[in-house]
C-alpha cells in the first residue's frame, strides 16, 4: 500500500521540526529516506507511525485519508516501525519477544504460535531457536526479529530507522536482501540512513530532508552520489587532503593483553599494539573480534592481564580516574549508557569524566563557571543545535548528542583519545567535523585510536589502519598499511 | 507538544479530599469541626508550633539521611535503626559523662554509631551485591529488639517501672530557644537545618557530591568517568547512617532526655515518604518535612473527636499518590 504524507508540520515549543514536508512511498519498492542528523527524519516517521501528531498535513494510506492518535492506531493500519535502538527485551525469549503486545488471544498455544513463528521466519530466510533467550542474539539477529515482529503483526508498511547502524557490512548486504524480498511479496519499505552507497545499491526512490524541509524526491536511478550528498548537505562536498602524520615517539604500548568478554571468553586475547605520538590509528575489524573489551580494558573499566604503558606510566595497575588524569579521554560506543546521563543539563554533562581535571575542579570544589565554559565550548565546537545548556542533554537529537560525546572527549588537552565509532548517527559533515577535530589534536601532539566497522571511513580519515581480528591485533603488511583488500583480508581472515 | 497536566489531575485531587473527607465522616466527626481542630492542633500557637516542630526535626534530618543514599541509588530503609542506635550512643555517653563535653561526645556517638549501623548494609551492597533493603530492614530488626534488651537489663533504671535508661543529667541537655511567638525549640534544630544546608551546598558545589549523584543515576557513566560506585555507595551509606544516629541523638538529648524502648514512632520511615517528596532538590526536604510534622500532630489532635490516628496514613498516602501522580506528568513533558 503507497503512503502519502502531505504538507505535514510539527512543532515543538517554537522549534519547527518540520515545516510543510511532503512524502510519498510506493507501494513494493524501497524508499529511502536521508538528510543530516536533526533534519527531522526521525520525526517524519514517527508522524507515520503514529508517535508524534503533527500540527497540520495530512496522511493517505492505500488512498484513504487516515490520522493516527497514537501507534497502536498506526500499527492497526498496517504500519510498523524499527526505531534505531532495538526494543529487544534479553530477558525473554526469541518467541517471546515476538509476540509481545501482540500474542495470539488470551491463552498461548506454544506449539501453535512456534509453527507460525517458524513459518513466517522460513519467509523470510531466518532461522530463529525460538525457546533460546533473546540475549543471545547478536545485533543483526535482533535485527532480524524485529522486522519479523513488524511481519507478526501483519505490517504492509515498514519503516527502518538507521537499520545499518549497528550491522556489519556482510550483514547490512543481508538485511537489504531480505528488505528487497519483502518489497517484492508488496510491502512498502522505508528506510531512514545516511549511508549513500545503501541507498544507491538498493533503493529505488530517494526523499532528502533538510532541516525540517523537504528539499528533492526521485528516482534513484540514474542518481549520482556527488550530487545526492549537495542536496543533503547544501553544498559541494570538498575533497580531503589532510597531510600525514610525522610519528613520533612511542607513547602507548600494549603487550600481551588478555580480557575476558561478558561470556567468560578471552575476547582480548594476546593483543599486542603500539601507538605513537601525533598518530591516529583506525581500528578496522567485523563487529564482535573484541573491539569492544580492548577499548574497556584500556579504559580500565574490565579487568585486563598483560601490560599497558602509556608514556612512563604503568597503568596496567591503575584505575580509570588515574588514565584520565594521564590524559585518557574516551568517546564511548554507547553514549547513552556509558557516556551521558540523559536526565542531567549539558553544563552537568559537560564535565563528566572530567570532573576531577583542574579546571572544572578546584581541590574538592566544583567551579560551575568552568563547567559552563566548558559547555560552552563543547557544543561550539561542532555546531551542536540545543535549546540552552541548562537543558537536558536528552533534549537533543541523536546526532547532536553524539556530537556533544565527541566534542568532550577533545577537552582538558587530552594526550590519548580512544574513539568507538565517533561517528555514529552523524552525517557526512558532521562525520567530516569530529574526524578533523581529532586530527587536528593529534598533530598537535596527541594520540588517537578510533574503532569502527566503516573501512572507508577509517581509510580516508586515519593515519594507518590496524585489524582488530579473534582478540589479536594484526597489522597490514609493510607497504599495504591502507590497502584496502589487504586489510579487507585480515578483517575476513582470509590468508 | 501539549502539556499533561489536566483534567485527570483535578480528579485525583477532588478524589482525595473526598476520600479524606468520607473516611471523617465515617467516624461520625462533623468535618468541619475535625478540620478546625486539625489546623488549631498543629499550627494554631506556639505550644502547637512546638508539637510539630518536634515531630518536624527528626522527619527532617532522617529524610536527609535517606535522601543522601538516594542519591547514589539506594534505598535505605534502615534510617530508624541508626536514629535508634544512634539514640542508645548518645544515651551510653551521657549517662557516664555529664556536662558540655557529655553532650558534644554524645552527639559525636550519635554520627559514630548510626554510621557503624549502617557499615553492614553499605559493604553488602558495595562488595557483596545483596540488596540494601533486606540488610537495612534486618538491622532495624536487630536494633529494635537489641535495645530492647539493654533497657530491659543492663542500662535499664532500676528505680523505675518501665523500660527505660535514668533520665540524663540536666547539664548534658541540647540548649532549648525561645522564639519570639513564644515557640518553644531545641537547638538540635539549628543543628538539623545546618545539615540540610550543608548537605544541599555540598551536593551542587564539590566534585564528590558531583560523583555521588552521578553513580545513582548512572554507574556505567560513572565508572568510564573514573568514578568507583562501590566506594561511593559506602560512603553514602555511612553518611546516612551518620546523619539518622545524630538525628537520633538530638532526639533524646534535646526532647526526651533518657533513653526509652521503641523510642522511634516509625520516623524513619515517613522519612523515606519525606525524601522521596525531595528528590528534585533538597531544599524541599523542609516543606515535605513540615507537611509531614503537620500531619501528624494534626491527626493527633483530632483524635480527641473520636476520630482514629491512623487517619494520618490515609491522608499521608494520599498526599504521596497525588505527588507522585503530578511529578509523574510533569516527567513527562520535560521528556518529551
Amino acid at each position: 500500500m503507497t503512503v502519502e504524507l502531505h504538507d505535514i508540520t510539527v512543532r515543538f515549543g517554537d522549534v519547527v521540526a518540520l515545516d510543510g514536508v511532503s512524502f510519498v512511498a510506493d507501494q513494493g519498492k524501497i524508499h529511502a529516506l536521508v538528510g543530516e542528523n536533526g533534519a527531522g527524519k526521525t520525526t517524519l516517521m514517527r508522524v507515520l507511525y503514529g508517535a508524534v501528531v503533527p500540527d497540520a498535513g495530512t496522511i493517505h494510506v492505500a488512498g484513504s485519508r487516515v490520522s493516527f492518535r497514537n501507534s497502536g492506531e498506526a500499527i492497526a493500519a498496517g504500519i510498523g516501525m524499527v526505531s534505531q535502538h532495538y526494543s529487544v527485551i534479553p530477558e525473554l525469549t526469541c518467541l517471546e519477544n515476538l509476540i509481545l503486545g501482540a500474542e495470539p488471544g488470551w491463552a498461548l498455544h506454544r506449539g501453535a504460535t512456534i509453527q507460525r513463528a517458524r513459518e513466517l521466519a522460513a519467509k523470510m530466510g531466518y532461522e530463529f531457536d525460538w525457546a533460546a533467550s533473546a540475549d543471545r542474539l547478536g545485533p543483526a539477529g535482533s535485527q532480524k526479529l524485529e522486522i519479523l515482529k513488524l511481519l507478526w503483526r501483519g505490517s504492509r508498511t515498514m519503516i527502518l530507522d538507521e537499520p545499518t547502524a549497528m550491522l556489519s557490512p556482510a550483514d547490512s548486504e543481508g538485511l537489504f536482501q531480505s528488505l528487497r524480498s519483502l518489497a517484492d511479496q508488496g510491502a512498502t519499505v522505508i528506510v531512514v540512513t545516511h549511508r549513500l552507497p545503501e541507498v544507491l545499491q538498493h533503493c529505488e526512490q530517494v526523499t532528502v530532508l533538510r532541516g525540517g524541509k523537504q528539499v528533492g524526491a526521485q528516482p534513484v536511478k540514474n542518481l549520482e552520489a556527488a550530487s545526492l550528498a549537495e542536496l543533503i548537505v547544501g553544498q559541494q562536498v570538498q575533497a580531503r587532503n589532510h597531510g600525514s602524520a610525522i610519528p613520533g615517539e612511542p607513547v602507548l604500548e600494549v603487550v600481551g593483553l588478555r580480557a575476558k568478554g561478558y561470556r567468560g571468553d578471552w575476547a582480548v586475547d594476546g593483543a599486542d599494539l603500539t601507538l605513537h605520538e601525533g598518530e591516529m590509528v583506525g581500528l578496522a575489524g567485523v563487529d564482535g573480534n573484541g573491539q569492544r573489551e580492548l577499548f574497556h580494558a584500556l579504559v580500565g573499566t574490565l579487568p585486563s592481564e598483560g601490560t599497558i604503558r602509556f608514556r612512563d606510566e604503568d597503568w596496567s595497575g591503575q584505575g580509570t580516574a588515574r588514565r584520565i588524569a594521564d590524559g585518557l579521554r574516551l568517546v564511548p560506543e554507547d553514549r547513552h549508557e556509558e557516556g551521558a546521563v540523559d536526565s542531567w543539563s549539558l553544563v552537568e554533562n559537560s564535565i563528566l569524566g572530567l570532573q576531577r581535571c583542574p579546571g572544572p575542579a578546584r581541590a574538592a570544589w566544583l567551579d560551575r563557571t568552568q563547567a559552563t565554559a566548558i559547555a560552552q565550548r563543547v557544543t561550539e565546537r561542532f555546531a551542536t543545535r540545543h535549546g540552552g545548556l541548562d537543558y537536558p542533554i536528552s533534549s537533543l537529537s541523536g546526532g547532536n548528542q553524539q556530537r556533544f560525546v565527541a566534542a568532550r572527549a577533545l577537552e582538558m588537552s587530552p594526550k590519548l583519545v580512544l574513539a568507538f565509532q565517533p561517528s555514529r548517527g552523524l552525517d557526512i559533515r558532521g562525520s567530516e567535523d569530529v574526524f578533523a577535530a581529532i586530527r587536528s589534536e593529534c598533530r598537535a601532539g596527541a594520540t588517537a585510536l578510533i574503532a569502527s566497522f566503516d573501512l572507508d571511513e577509517l581509510l580516508s580519515q586515519c593515519d594507518r589502519v590496524v585489524v582488530m581480528s579473534r582478540g589479536k591485533i594484526v597489522a597490514p603488511p609493510r607497504g599495504a598499511e591502507m590497502d584496502r583488500s589487504a586489510i579487507g583480508k585480515l578483517m575476513t581472515e582470509v590468508e | 507538544m501539549r502539556t499533561r497536566l489536566g483534567w485527570t489531575h483535578g480528579v485525583f485531587i477532588a478524589a482525595s479530599l473526598v476520600l479524606i473527607f468520607l473516611s471523617v465522616r465515617a467516624t461520625g466527626a462533623d468535618f468541619g469541626e475535625t478540620a478546625q481542630f486539625f489546623v488549631r492542633g498543629s499550627l494554631g500557637g506556639p505550644a502547637a508550633w512546638t508539637r510539630t516542630l518536634k515531630e518536624f526535626l527528626p522527619l527532617l534530618m532522617l529524610g536527609t539521611a535517606v535522601l543522601v543514599a538516594l542519591r547514589a541509588g539506594l534505598f535505605n530503609i534502615g534510617a530508624d535503626g541508626q536514629f535508634t542506635v544512634g539514640a542508645l550512643g548518645a544515651a551510653v555517653v551521657v549517662l557516664r559523662l555529664g556536662g558540655a563535653s557529655g553532650m558534644l561526645l554524645g552527639l559525636a556517638a550519635g554520627l559514630a554509631f548510626g554510621a557503624l549501623w549502617a557499615l553492614p548494609a553499605g559493604w553488602i551492597r558495595a562488595y557483596r551485591g545483596g540488596h540494601e533493603v533486606i540488610s537495612t530492614i534486618m538491622l532495624n530488626n536487630i536494633a529494635r529488639l537489641l535495645t530492647l534488651y539493654l533497657v530491659k537489663g543492663p542500662i535499664k533504671d532500676p528505680d523505675q517501672q518501665g523500660q527505660t535508661t535514668a533520665t540524663f543529667p540536666t547539664s548534658t541537655s541540647l540548649p532549648e530557644i525561645t522564639l519570639p511567638s513564644g515557640t518553644l525549640v531545641t537547638s538540635g534544630l539549628v543543628v538539623g537545618l545546618l545539615v540540610v544546608v550543608g548537605f544541599w551546598i555540598w551536593e551542587r558545589r564539590t566534585v564528590a557530591g558531583y560523583e555521588l549523584n552521578l553513580v545513582g543515576a548512572n554507574p556505567t557513566a560513572a565508572s568510564v568517568a573514573g568514578v568507583s560506585a562501590k566506594r561511593v555507595k559506602l560512603g553514602a551509606m555511612l553518611a546516612s547512617g551518620a546523619v539518622a544516629g545524630l538525628a537520633g541523638a538530638i532526639f533524646v538529648l534535646g526532647h526526651e532526655h533518657r533513653f526509652y524502648a521503641n523510642l522511634s514512632p516509625g520516623y524513619g520511615f515517613d522519612a523515606l515518604g519525606v525524601a522521596m517528596l525531595a528528590v528534585s532538590g533538597v531544599p524541599a526536604l523542609v516543606p515535605a518535612a513540615l507537611a509531614f510534622a503537620v500531619i501528624s500532630t494534626g491527626t493527633a489532635s483530632i483524635q480527641t473527636l473520636g476520630v482514629p490516628r491512623g487517619l494520618s496514613g490515609v491522608i499521608l498516602g494520599l498526599t504521596l499518590l497525588g505527588v507522585a501522580a503530578v511529578a509523574g506528568a510533569r516527567k513527562r513533558i520535560a521528556h518529551e
